[in-house]
C-alpha cells in the first residue's frame, strides 16, 4: 500500500513557502477581480500561489494530477479519477485577504483512488498549521487536535459561512438556516471568512460543527480529513455520505449533532463541482 | 502638561493584561458554565474571579473610583452611570467562546469622566493583542497605531455582527431581517467572531468596515467605542442619529486638536450600536437594520 508521508511532508514545505507570497501581498494593496458574483472576488496573487503550488508539485511529482481553484476557473477540467491529484485552494478566504481581516489559509488535500489521503490547512497570518493523514491522526503546529466530542445541539457553537451568492434564493435559504439553528437554540453562531479555518475549527474542538452549502471541493478536501482524523464525523447535508464534490458539507464533533443539523437545514439547489456544464468552477466561497 | 489619568490608563493595562494571564490559565481547566438571561447567555466562575481582580486593584489605588462591571451588574450593582471616574468592565468579553475554547476572548476596560470615555482598553488575550486608545491621542495596537479602512463603497465592505443571546422570537426574527438586508446590498461579506469588544477593535484595525449589534452591553463597547473613534470611525444609533442620541446618553466623541473629528453621538446605555469607518458606511446600514429596543442597561431593575 502507498505511503504518502513524504507527499505529505512536501504538501507542508510548499505550503509554507507559498505562504511567503501571501504575506508579502497581505499588507499591500490588491487589483480585485470578481468571478461569479460581486462578493466572489479573486486577485492576482490567488493565481499566482496556484502556480507555485502546481509547478513545484509537478517538478517532484510529474505523474500526479491537479483540481486547483484558478486553473478551473480558468478553464481546466474539473474530474476526479484514480490517479494521485492534488486538490488545491491557493487562497481560502480571499476577501479576508483583500480586506486584510486576518484569516487566511492555503488548503491543499492529496487523493488516491479518490479517497482523500491527507490533508493541509495553513493559516498564514496566524502561523497555524492543520494537517492530518489518514490512519495517523490531526495536529495544529505539532500539537495533537481532538474534536469536542459534543452531542447536546443547544450546548454547540457552529460555524458557517454566507458564501459568494448573493441572490435571493440563495440568500434567503441561508439566513433562514442560520434562523433556525439559533433557535434551537445553539450556543452560538460564527463565521471567520474560510470555509478551511472554519472546519479546522471543530477538528481543534473550539466549534462543534460546520456546514456550508455552496463552497467548492478545494475548500474543504483538506479539512474534511483534518476533522475526521480529529475524532469528527463529515457527512452531507441531507445526512448522506460526505461527497466533496457535492457542494454541501456539515462537519461536527459527532454523528448526533451532524444529524440534528442535517434535520434542521435546507440546501438551495447548487450544481455539482464535477459536472461538465457547471460554470460554477468560477464560483468560490469568500 | 500631565495627563491626568495616565496613571489609571497605565494601570487599566497593566491588569488587562494580567487578567489576560488569569483566563489563559483557566481555559486549561474545565469550565463549568452557569447561565444568565436565557440557556445561551453564559458565565463562569472566571468571569467573576476576573471581574473581582479588577475591581480589587482599582480599588486600592484609586479608592474614589467607581465601577460598572458586567458581573456586579449581574449581582444587582447599579448599572447607572455617574460624573465621578468610572471603570465599565467586561472581565471576559467573548464567555461562550471561552467555554467553548473558541479562539477570540477579550477584557475589556473603559473608563469614563463626566459620562465622557477617556480611555479604552480591550486585550484580546488568546492572540496575545492589546488594543488601546486614549481620548485625542490615537488608537493602537501592541503600540501600532491604528486606522480604519478607507472604504466608502458598502458593496467593497466586509460588515461584522453577531446574533447575541437573546432567543425571543421577535427579537431573532429582527435580526435575521437585517442580516438579510445587508447581505442582498450586496457586501463583500459578514462575519462574527463572537465578541463584541473584538468586532469593534476589527473595525478599528481596518480589516473590516462596520460593526453593528443589537443587545450589547455598556460594558462590551465603551472601551472599543472610543478605540473606533480614535482610529478615526465613527458611532451611530442603529437608527441614525435618532431621538435617543440627545438624552442622558454617553457620548463617545473624540477631539482632536480642539475639532470635533467625525464621530456621531450613541448612547452607550441604549443596548444598539453601529461602529463604522465612516458616516456614508453607517448611515448606509442604518436604512438596512430593523431596529428594536432592548431594555437600556440604566433602566431601573424590575420587581
Amino acid at each position: 500500500m502507498a505511503n504518502w508521508t513524504d507527499c505529505l511532508n512536501f504538501g507542508i514545505s510548499i505550503a509554507k513557502q507559498a505562504s511567503e507570497v501571501v504575506l508579502s501581498a497581505f499588507q499591500q494593496h490588491k487589483e480585485v477581480k470578481l468571478k461569479s458574483s460581486p462578493a466572489d472576488l479573486v486577485t492576482e496573487t490567488d493565481q499566482r500561489v496556484e502556480k507555485i503550488l502546481i509547478s513545484a508539485i509537478r517538478n517532484r511529482y510529474p505523474q500526479h494530477r491537479f483540481i486547483g481553484e484558478e486553473s478551473v476557473a480558468a478553464g481546466e477540467r474539473l474530474e476526479l479519477t484514480d490517479s494521485p491529484t492534488w486538490i488545491i485552494d491557493p487562497i481560502d478566504g480571499t476577501v479576508n485577504f483583500v480586506h486584510r481581516f486576518p484569516f487566511v489559509a492555503i488548503s491543499i488535500a492529496f487523493t488516491f483512488n479518490k479517497q482523500i489521503q491527507f490533508g493541509i490547512v495553513y493559516s498564514c497570518v496566524e502561523d497555524k498549521l492543520f494537517y492530518a493523514q489518514r490512519g495517523g491522526g490531526a495536529f495544529l503546529n505539532g500539537e495533537p487536535l481532538y474534536v469536542s466530542g459534543q452531542q447536546d445541539i443547544s450546548r454547540c457553537v457552529v460555524v458557517t459561512e454566507i458564501g459568494a451568492e448573493r441572490d435571493d434564493v440563495a440568500l434567503s435559504t441561508t439566513t433562514s438556516n442560520i434562523c433556525r439553528l439559533l433557535k434551537l437554540p445553539v450556543h452560538g453562531v460564527r463565521a471567520l471568512g474560510t470555509a478551511a479555518v472554519d472546519m479546522c475549527q471543530v477538528a481543534t474542538g473550539g466549534a462543534d460543527a460546520y456546514y456550508h452549502i455552496g463552497m467548492h471541493c478545494w475548500d474543504i478536501a483538506a479539512s474534511a480529513i483534518i476533522v475526521q482524523e480529529a475524532g469528527g464525523v463529515v457527512m452531507d447535508t441531507d445526512g448522506s455520505e460526505f461527497d466533496m464534490m457535492s457542494r454541501r458539507v456539515i462537519a461536527a464533533s459527532s454523528a448526533t449533532v451532524a444529524d440534528r443539523i442535517a434535520q434542521v437545514i435546507q440546501a438551495f439547489p447548487c450544481c455539482r463541482d464535477d459536472e461538465d456544464n457547471c460554470r460554477c468552477g468560477a464560483t468560490g466561497v469568500n | 502638561m500631565a495627563d491626568q489619568w495616565q496613571s489609571s490608563m497605565d494601570h487599566a493595562v497593566a491588569i488587562a493584561r494580567r487578567a489576560g494571564e488569569v483566563v489563559r490559565e483557566a481555559l486549561l481547566d474545565d469550565r463549568a458554565v452557569m447561565t444568565k438571561s436565557s440557556s445561551v447567555d453564559l458565565v463562569t466562575q472566571t468571569d467573576q474571579k476576573v471581574e473581582q481582580l479588577i475591581i480589587q486593584s482599582v480599588k486600592e489605588k484609586f479608592p474614589t473610583h467607581r465601577f460598572i462591571g458586567e458581573e456586579s451588574v449581574a449581582a444587582g450593582e447599579s448599572c447607572v452611570l455617574t460624573d465621578c471616574p468610572t471603570w465599565i468592565i467586561d472581565p471576559i468579553d467573548g464567555t461562550t467562546n471561552f467555554v467553548h475554547a473558541f479562539p477570540f476572548v477579550a477584557v475589556s476596560i473603559g473608563f469614563s469622566v463626566n459620562k465622557q470615555v477617556e480611555f479604552g482598553v480591550v486585550y484580546s488575550c488568546l492572540e496575545d493583542k492589546m488594543f488601546t486608545a486614549r481620548r485625542g491621542k490615537g488608537a493602537f495596537c501592541n503600540g501600532q497605531p491604528l486606522e480604519v479602512s478607507e472604504q466608502k463603497d458598502i458593496q467593497q465592505s466586509i460588515v461584522a455582527t453577531e446574533f447575541g443571546s437573546s432567543r425571543a422570537p421577535e427579537a431573532v426574527d429582527r435580526i435575521f431581517c437585517s442580516l438579510k438586508n445587508v447581505l442582498s446590498i450586496p457586501v463583500h461579506g459578514l462575519r462574527g467572531a463572537g465578541t463584541a469588544a473584538i468586532n469593534m477593535c476589527l473595525v478599528a484595525s481596518g480589516c473590516v468596515e462596520a460593526y453593528y449589534e443589537i443587545g450589547i452591553h455598556v460594558w462590551d463597547v465603551a472601551a472599543g467605542s472610543l478605540i473606533v473613534c480614535e482610529a478615526g470611525g465613527v458611532l451611530m444609533d442603529v437608527e441614525g442619529n435618532g431621538p435617543d442620541a440627545n438624552t442622558s446618553c454617553l457620548p463617545a466623541r473624540c477631539v482632536s486638536d480642539g475639532c470635533l473629528c467625525a464621530g456621531g453621538e450613541v448612547d452607550l446605555m441604549s443596548r444598539r450600536i453601529i461602529a463604522a469607518n465612516s458616516r456614508t458606511i453607517a448611515e448606509r446600514l442604518v436604512r438596512e437594520i430593523a431596529p428594536f429596543r432592548p431594555p437600556r442597561d440604566d433602566a431601573p431593575p424590575p420587581n
